[in-house]
């Protein structure tokens, strides 16, 4: 099933109340965060009312806040061939 | 040099205008940039829809009324119409918050 990825891109500061409204009601609170949402004609007309200030793609995947936060994070630069820890573990 | 007197343009040259009657080189490739950018996500909201079997109202009467960047003439891109200017024109960046409001079309006979 797809998904709208949807990224506030530019701030809704100034802007119309309606705007801010669909801002508000998409859960766009703040610039860069990135919320999913089913791909219907609701949405889309929503997302049509601010299409200026967002980034948008479709998806198949819909992904929490702390899934997108642990994409982002950098390899740790180590890999751990065996542990000693489960070794011991399994000995005693 | 500090307080009410010290000396600055606009107060030596009384009226000083801070921004410019046309926009730069750089600023009408952004305004582009950002044109086809509202392009690229009308195009993504109906193809995602189309992929379902579906149609948005809004997405259809923008399709209809709306040119793309690459349909506008660089006249309606970088100018709007404006009743009270010189020839009808003035830049698109007198309009408030022009970097986050769509204005491509104009008035009937303009």
């Amino acid at each position: 099933m797809p998904f709208f990825k949807v990224t506030l891109i530019r701030s809704g500061i100034g802007l119309t109340h309606k705007k801010l409204g669909v801002l508000k009601a998409l859960g766009l609170r703040k610039r860069m965060r990135t919320v999913f949402h089913d791909v219907n004609p609701a949405i889309a007309g929503q997302l049509m009312k601010v299409k200026e200030l967002i980034a948008l793609s479709t998806t198949d995947k819909k992904l929490s806040r702390r899934q997108m936060h642990e994409k982002r994070q950098p390899p740790p630069g180590f890999v751990v061939e065996k542990s000693r820890l489960v070794e011991g573990e399994g000995k005693s | 040099m500090f307080g009410a007197f010290r000396p600055t343009s606009a107060l030596f040259g009384g009226l000083l205008w801070k921004r410019p009657w046309r926009i730069s080189r750089p600023q009408k490739y952004r305004q582009r940039q950002r044109l086809q950018r509202i392009d690229r996500i009308v195009d993504t909201i109906e193809s995602a829809l189309a992929k379902r079997g579906m149609t948005s109202q809004a997405v259809e009467v923008w399709k209809a009324e709306m040119p793309t960047e690459s349909e506008m003439p660089p006249r309606d891109k970088y100018t709007i119409f404006d009743k009270k200017h010189k020839g009808y024109r003035k830049g698109i960046h007198k309009l408030p918050k022009w970097t986050r409001v769509s204005q491509r079309i104009n008035p009937i006979g303009f």
